[in-house]
């Protein structure tokens, strides 16, 4: 019954004994958690986009590359940034769709390149900013140097990363305590689909203030329902709109406030089908139009990148498959993503404040190193 | 059916460490019942069809390990059920049982980090599905609901809910629901409806009971015996727009049921079995029927043809060909617009075009020119120049020359089609056959390697062992020169003719591509239909008399023996239960017949000119004796009606032996096989004809219907 009372095991195991255990035996418990990931991200997805929020998504690859810290082995920061850099690729490819997951893998790798070089002495500032001499010379040599031993690195990556958790758990707070600057008294505010993130920005203005929101329903999927739903419980006087009659309505729209599924390089966006199309509408009518992304949905990823930006679902919500004959002769065809171009933005909303899509590109070069982008 | 007693090969040997936990919680009562929700779910995976439908395919590679966009069959079975929260999968083999061993050793379902541990059993003695689950009951290897599943099914339902309801079902009604069987909703005329699995369903719109189960085989009028709609909730459904996924939520019971019903082969014959049975065993069957997800089983190559358009066309995502959900290195590609897909290293030459759900598997190049649509081309194929590929299924390393045009056909691995071929609609080209040059195959040529004669002279041996078939069929393929007509002049292969003696099969016509080749023409089936029905009806409903009489001379033979031999009871339950089976007896007939039997047996014994005194004196041991008989079909109020009025027919007909009854009604009464109501009822109901009336006039009997009376009421008294 060996194998039965393991698996039992790696059910109830706690956190706490795991740093008790033998070391082969933590390797496979490690193994069989990155696997289970695995597994989850590959299925991930219902039709309706991914099945758990993208902050929750954040925070349990970070919990899981803090784990991979912990427990693998590795003697300098070299090798765990090389096994985080694997692991990652795989994670990637299991679901291109869910770039949360590549992001806070190049976090992770951001982390530990600083704990490094604190380690070795040198202050972040001189690292970050190679110039165009050191970047010639030192080129492909750069892995070189992270071969050096230093007893601190693993705690000093753990409690880096435990920080950045800290953050994870805080961006939609802080996000929706900028509410009440951006939303007034008597507007009317419209909104596409579900975001949780929009949704604890309105609730968190609507303690204070008295306004209307017009929720598009988003078709197929219709989250726009659930939405609606919660902000009526919320005391919101909301109406909910087909997303044919976006271009109707945006006229006595005040203001657009909706959430995306990655911000991309250029300030463009990566959201819910439906949302080129109510970008547009607002353009047309010069209608302001806040994203609100925290940080962690930003990706050093262009729009052109063709394979891994779309993603196609069962067509089962567009014509569903109790139909008879007629599926046999046309094709039907289920996008979950819609691309926003960046000119057709006002303003992003992250958990650090306010920003143009022009300064995206700055915020990336913060967040990532440039190594990093390509895992 | 010859069971050979040959032990069967173990090939996992986790197996015996669980047996002593399996009998120990086998019968799970209600104390226990949170701990059986803790154990792991389990599954029974058959990897074989148990049939001939894909030869001369299957004769080379088993079904579970044909490529269906590029990834082997029973790999999605797996992942179905891994995602649906399988924790434990028993995968059973028995054709080329090595092969899909190998498969699922090197596959990422054997890694140690899997979450559903596969074990696999290997046996060159299963030849259907009754045998492996007997075997499932003979090894007591579940011990808790399990999910079972073919080889070949494709399915990303989610069948947590259908799970739910089953163990509710079961919880509350003390294990009588054995079954759940997962059905998907989809209109008559769907593509993906497979033609054989066409079914008719009654069931009971609240409790979702299955009623009746009818496969229509394409008939226009269907039958459906009316006492289903006598008892139970007054709301019916019959539905006609299901579709039969294949997969079904079962309880250990039913593993035990197949041991018991030795004639039970396929789940069909289940099915059927324990909705004839509902009332004697008190099992029933019910339904979950689902229109969200997709499941199909692949049962022939129309299955095949529609169930890959459906997973190019994401119909079962996230199981879509770029998931590379097997994890296997390589198998990886890149999805764009109108669903082509390509794998790496895909070469595609000038002026070609992809056009719509195409996949395209790594490695392989396309010459200038192709127009290529509707169609799956596995690895490391070379497809020359001016090729025109429509819904054509072109497996592993093919070799396809310049001007070739191929239509809704299925090319398989090593194939070398030479310049200028044309392949209509319907052709299958077997492993490494070679076609060509400069010929057109018409509709529906099969060609193999293996010579179509080849296979009746190793239908005996078949199953004993797959290296002595392969060895025999290729001495035999050098004997036989190629026909150049058939094959064209550089050909290599055979035209492969599926055998008849299989057409008495229920499996029905063998025919690869299914029953849609042939499909009835609309105007013959007023009459056929008719018949067919009429046939497929008097055989639940009013079997015919000689059938009746059959069966008597049979039960009273068995009790004959049973009274000679001194067999158990039990087993002449089981005895007269596979009679009534052997020849399609009600239930209410069988216990008249019985009742008639051994009321009768003295006489029988001793001749007709007993006294009525020396009657009873030898009918009386005998109730008492084969009173557990009794018992076990006589159980609702309705059997003991049944019951009284055979026992009344036959004292009008001895009309000397009139007082008797009474001794044997009072002793069936004391035997507790008769209830005081169901004998008072009968008693005030009953009386008909005036000899009846005569009958109930017989002083002992009315003196004992006095006693009864008396004796309800002296106990309803003391209730009180």
């Amino acid at each position: 019954e060996n194998y039965h009372i393991s698996w039992q095991d790696s059910r109830n195991r706690s956190e706490t004994t795991l740093n008790n255990m033998p070391g082969a035996d933590k390797e496979t418990d490690l193994s069989e958690r990155i696997e289970a990931f695995l597994a989850d991200l590959k299925r991930g997805g219902s039709g309706t986009g991914p099945l758990r929020g993208s902050g929750e998504m954040a925070r349990e690859t970070t919990a899981l590359l803090r784990r991979i810290t912990a427990q693998a082995r590795w003697s300098s920061a070299g090798d765990l940034m090389e096994i985080i850099r694997n692991e990652g690729r795989r994670m990637t490819a299991a679901q291109p769709s869910e770039t949360t997951v590549g992001n806070m893998v190049r976090r992770v790798l951001k982390i530990i390149r600083e704990e490094y070089a604190r380690s070795r002495g040198s202050s972040e500032e001189t690292d970050q900013q190679e110039s165009l001499h050191k970047l010639l010379t030192s080129g492909g040599l750069s892995e070189e140097n992270f071969r050096q031993h230093f007893a601190s690195l693993k705690a000093n990556v753990i409690e880096a990363i435990n920080e950045l958790l800290t953050e994870l758990e805080g961006t939609t707070d802080n996000i929706a305590m900028q509410a009440l600057e951006h939303i007034h008294s008597n507007e009317v505010i419209m909104t596409i689909g579900r975001s949780r993130t929009v949704e604890a920005f309105l609730k968190d203005a609507a303690r204070k203030r008295k306004f209307h929101v017009i929720v598009a329903e988003c078709a197929p999927f219709c989250q726009g329902h659930e939405m609606a739903t919660s902000l009526s419980k919320a005391g919101i006087e909301t109406t909910v709109i087909a997303d044919a009659a976006i271009f109707a309505v945006m006229s006595r729209v005040n203001k657009v406030i909706i959430g995306t599924q990655t911000v991309l390089a250029n300030g463009g966006l990566r959201a819910v089908n439906g949302t080129h199309t109510l970008a547009l509408a607002a353009k047309h009518h010069s209608t302001p139009l806040i994203v609100c992304a925290p940080m962690f949905k930003l990706s050093p990823q262009f729009p052109n990148e063709e394979e891994i930006f779309h993603k196609f679902v069962s067509p089962h919500e567009v014509l569903p498959f109790t139909e008879g004959e007629i599926l046999s002769k046309v094709n039907v065809h289920c996008p979950v993503f819609d691309y926003v171009p960046p000119e057709l933005i006002t303003l992003f909303i992250s958990n650090i404040g306010g920003n143009a899509p022009s300064y995206i590109y700055r915020l990336m070069s913060e967040l990532y190193h440039p190594e990093d982008h390509e895992l | 059916h010859g069971c050979k007693a040959r032990p069967l090969i173990l090939a996992s040997c986790q197996i015996s460490n669980m047996s002593s936990r399996g009998t120990k919680q086998k019968k799970g009562n209600v104390t226990n019942e949170q701990e059986e929700e803790d154990q792991p779910l389990q599954a029974v995976l058959i990897a074989d069809s148990f049939n001939r439908r894909f030869f001369p395919i299957s004769k080379d590679q088993p079904r579970a390990l044909l490529p269906l966009a590029n990834v082997a069959m029973i790999d999605y079975t797996l992942e179905f059920l891994t995602s649906t929260g399988v924790q434990e999968t028993f995968v059973f083999c028995c054709w080329m049982s090595n092969k899909i061993k190998d498969h699922l050793l090197n596959s990422k379902w054997c890694r140690p980090t899997s979450p559903n541990v596969v074990h696999i059993i290997t046996s060159d003695l299963y030849r259907s599905l009754g045998d492996v689950l007997r075997d499932v009951d003979a090894k007591t290897l579940v011990r808790n609901d399990f999910i079972l599943v073919y080889g070949d099914v494709v399915s990303n339902i989610d069948v947590s809910q259908a799970l739910q309801e089953h163990r509710h079902r079961r919880k509350v009604d003390k294990n009588i629901s054995v079954m759940t069987m997962v059905f998907k909703e989809s209109s008559p005329g769907h593509k993906s409806r497979c033609e054989e699995d066409d079914v008719i369903v009654a069931m009971d719109s609240k409790s979702k009971r299955v009623l009746h189960y009818q496969k229509t085989q394409g008939l226009k009028k269907l039958q459906f015996p009316m006492n289903i709609f006598q008892h139970g909730s007054d709301e019916f459904e019959i539905r006609h727009d299901l579709l039969d996924c294949h997969i079904s939520i079962c309880s250990p019971q039913v593993a035990e049921l197949f041991t018991d019903n030795f004639d039970y082969q396929t789940r069909n014959d289940f099915v059927r079995g324990i909705l004839v049975n509902e009332e004697i065993l008190g099992n029933q069957i019910h339904l979950y029927v689902t229109n969200e997800g997709y499941g199909a089983r692949v049962s022939n190559l129309q299955m095949y043809d529609s169930v890959s358009s459906d997973l190019v066309r994401r119909w079962v995502y996230p199981l879509t060909p770029e998931a590379n959900f097997t994890d296997q290195r390589g198998q990886g590609c890149a999805h764009s617009r109108h669903n082509v897909y390509r794998g790496a290293g895909v070469s595609l030459g000038h002026g070609s075009q992809m056009e719509e759900n195409v996949l395209i598997g790594r490695d392989t190049s396309i010459g200038a020119n192709c127009h290529i649509s509707n169609s799956i081309i596995g690895n490391y194929c070379t497809i020359g120049d001016n090729v025109v590929l429509d819904r054509a299924y072109i497996w592993n390393n093919v070799h396809i020359s310049n001007k070739v045009k191929i239509h809704q056909s299925v090319v398989c691995d090593g194939v070398l089609v030479k310049e200028a071929v044309l392949l209509n609609k319907q052709c299958v080209l077997a492993y490494n056959v070679v076609i060509g040059p400069n010929m057109s195959l018409p509709e529906g040529t099969v060609v193999s390697m293996h010579h179509p004669e080849e296979e009746e002279d190793d239908d005996d041996d078949e199953f004993l062992s797959d290296d002595q078939v392969v060895g025999n069929s290729k001495d035999k393929t050098k004997q036989k020169a190629f026909n150049p007509a058939e094959v064209g002049s550089e050909g290599k292969g055979y035209i492969w003719k599926a055998s008849l003696d299989e057409a008495e099969d229920e499996e029905l016509a063998q025919c690869i591509w299914g029953l849609v080749l042939n499909p009835d023409p609309d105007s013959d089936s007023e009459s056929e239909a008719s018949d067919g029905s009429q046939d497929m009806g008097s055989r639940s409903v009013s079997p015919e008399m000689d059938d009746v009489k059959v069966f008597q001379l049979e039960v009273l033979g068995t009790l004959q023996r049973g009274e000679e031999e001194n067999i158990g009871c039990d087993n002449l339950v089981l005895e007269i239960n596979s009679l009534k089976y052997a020849y399609n007896i009600t239930l209410k007939e069988v216990m008249q017949i019985l009742t008639k039997v051994v009321l009768e047996y003295p006489f029988q014994q001793q001749g007709t000119k007993l006294s009525s005194s020396q009657y009873t004196v030898l009918l009386l041991p005998l109730l008492k004796k084969w009173s557990p008989v009794f018992k076990n079909y006589i159980k609702r109020a309705q059997d003991h009606l049944d019951c009284l009025s055979a026992v009344e027919e036959l004292f009008l007909e001895q009309e000397t032996h009139q007082t008797a009854m009474v001794k044997v009604l009072m002793n069936m009464y004391q035997l507790e096989i008769l209830e005081e109501d169901a004998i008072l009822k009968w008693f005030s109901a009953g009386a008909t004809t005036d000899k009846s009336r005569q009958l109930r006039k017989n002083q002992g009997l009315q003196k004992f219907i006095q006693w009864l009376k008396e004796a309800e009421d002296e106990s309803s008294e003391e209730g009180e």
